[in-house]
């Protein structure tokens, strides 16, 4: 009988002790691990709005501004590629066309269709229409990539529902 | 005494001898980056659990010993992630899933119950040191060739070099993984390092 | 619907847990030729696998979350697979003597595969629903069973075949392995 209370009070001593020290840790690195985050999200905006210095919003809606001035939107995406979930960040200038993207997630074929990630590729989306964000091969003006054309496609899919759906939520506010 | 901490880098080299640990190999080892990476993870919680496990080693009952194991090195593990997650989050999103995955790696519930939960702390520090830098050793290894077969360069901390030839992304990609391993356990075996 | 799918593939065939993911390689290369000892492997992990994902969902959903103690993920999921594992051992020992030869013997092993874990934080990490949860556990466990049988029935023509004795065993295993990891690669061809 005793033996057995040995067992269940060490036991429950070792995970009270655990879960202490775990929570103790936890707020030490907490605030940090925000800032992180926090951090990762500014970088992402920053590359695509260069002269952004605020931003506001939440839900995958941001307002961008430059110095107290306006200067565009970015918008959640998410769309399913290859290999996973693709997530990209839709930047978008006052007029409605695309400021540029970023590609956030993906977990798509490296050395065929990672390169959505590539430069010259989320280049091509800077500056038009939304109405342009289709492959050339379905009547737009993206290029895809050679040998990933499920990839391309998944990404030019995520940037142009994405859009219309952010677009419509903003519309309704 | 020395040997206890010997012993982990060769003889008893986790990846290779006592084929523990495998999971992260294969999947970590694309990058020498993400191999010291976590390497140094394994080797803090290697380190720390067996130090824990070793001094309250006549505390915990036999009966029980397995869920006590697993509640310490999770806490380890934990801390390690918390850590990383704060202070080193381009390479805890490199590690992805097998941060959490290293409470299950047989590496070190396996030297816990074997060596840990019977042997004094001095000895149980160096046998943790000690596989823990086998295991990354060998990680070391195994990257060095998948990076450099796999992207045609290698890169430490941002220096590297890059070699002038075509490579094979192959190398990059889990088949790669498995091949790497095969081939080097047995090269190993063959040259008679080990078995 | 079709999202349930989407996961039950992916992580059967796209990211199959062995053979793209690394996961659970332990049962994976200790298997024995026998196909029949390779299935009965393959369902109890599955079972766990499933089980293990609907209960760290719900302790995820109505404990970590609502109390604000994600921090403690980790310590929490490998004490409830533990303690489910050991329950059900001792649950099929006393009630099946048939099922406990089949499956039982295996169980111990499973509390510390990676892929039971693994499977518990995709599913925390990725965000799935409940049944989501229940679609990738599935996947991943029929894809686990898939690459056990296949493996299995390999190992059977490398025991008669002529191999270079240092590559006897582990080495050719991995090396198999790799081949089958590459055939596999044909499966992100499947548009999700």
């Amino acid at each position: 009988m005793k033996e057995s209370w040995k067992r269940v009070i060490v036991l429950t001593s070792i995970v009270a002790i655990s879960v202490v020290v775990l929570s103790s840790i936890y707020n030490i690195t907490e605030p940090e691990i925000a800032k992180q985050k926090e951090i990762k999200f500014e970088e992402m905006l920053q590359s695509i709005f260069p002269l952004a210095t605020d931003y506001s919003g939440k839900e995958g809606i941001y307002e961008i501004y430059s110095n107290n001035k306006r200067v565009g939107y970015a918008l959640m995406a998410n769309g399913t590629g290859y290999g996973g979930y693709i997530e990209i960040l839709v930047g978008v200038n006052e007029d409605k066309t695309i400021k540029g993207i970023k590609i956030l997630k993906q977990t798509e074929t490296p050395g065929l269709g990672a390169k959505i990630t590539e430069k010259w590729f989320t280049d091509q989306f800077s500056g038009k229409p939304i109405g342009d964000i289709r492959l050339k091969k379905d009547d737009g003006k993206i290029d895809a990539i050679t040998g990933a054309t499920i990839s391309s496609s998944a990404a030019v899919d995520t940037v142009y529902e994405g859009y219309m759906e952010k677009i419509k939520m903003m519309e309704e506010k | 005494m020395i040997k206890d901490f010997t012993n982990g880098i060769v003889k008893m080299n986790p990846i290779f001898v006592l084929a523990l640990g495998l999971c992260p190999a294969l999947a970590i080892s694309t990058s020498i980056d993400n191999a010291i990476g976590m390497g140094a993870s394994v080797i803090f919680v290697l380190l720390f659990s067996n130090l824990m496990i070793s001094l309250l080693r006549n505390v915990i009952p036999k009966e029980v010993r397995i869920p006590c194991f697993i509640v310490i090195i999770a806490t380890f593990v934990t801390i390690v992630s918390l850590a990383l997650q704060a202070y080193l989050p381009a390479l805890n999103e490199s590690l992805g899933i097998y941060v959490p995955l290293i409470v299950v790696n047989c590496i070190i519930l396996g030297r816990a119950e074997a060596f840990a939960s019977k042997n004094p702390v001095s000895r149980s520090v160096l046998d943790a040191l000690g596989i823990g830098l086998g295991f990354t050793l060998s990680l070391i290894i195994i990257s060095i060739i998948r990076e450099l077969l796999g992207t045609g360069g290698i890169s430490v901390f941002g220096y590297g070099v890059t070699l002038p030839f075509s490579p094979a992304t192959f190398f990059i990609m889990p088949a790669g993984a498995f091949l790497v391993i095969g081939l080097l356990l047995g090269l190993f075996k063959r040259v008679g390092v080990i078995r | 619907m079709n999202e349930l799918l989407a996961l039950f593939i992916k992580y059967a065939l796209v990211n199959n847990f062995i053979l793209t993911m690394f996961l659970g390689l332990c049962p994976f290369f200790g298997v024995s030729k026998r196909l029949g000892d390779a299935l009965s492997m393959g369902i109890a992990v599955t079972f766990v696998m499933l089980s293990a994902s609907v209960i760290t969902w719900l302790i995820a959903h109505f404990l970590l979350i609502p109390f604000n103690i994600q921090y403690m993920e980790i310590v929490v999921f490998i004490l409830v697979i533990a303690s489910f594992v050991q329950l059900i051992e001792m649950f099929i020992r006393k009630t099946s003597v048939s099922l406990y030869r089949a499956l039982g013997i295996y169980l111990p092993l499973i509390t510390t595969n990676c892929a039971i874990l693994g499977i518990a934080e995709i599913n925390f990490r990725e965000g799935f629903s409940l049944l989501g949860s229940v679609a990738s556990s599935l996947g991943a466990g029929v894809g686990f069973i898939l690459a056990l049988a296949i493996m299995s029935g390999m190992r059977e023509r490398l025991e008669i075949s002529a191999v270079p004795e240092s590559f006897e065993g582990l080495p050719i295993a991995f090396i198999t392995a790799s081949l089958l990891s590459l055939s596999f690669i044909v499966f992100r061809g499947i548009g999700l």
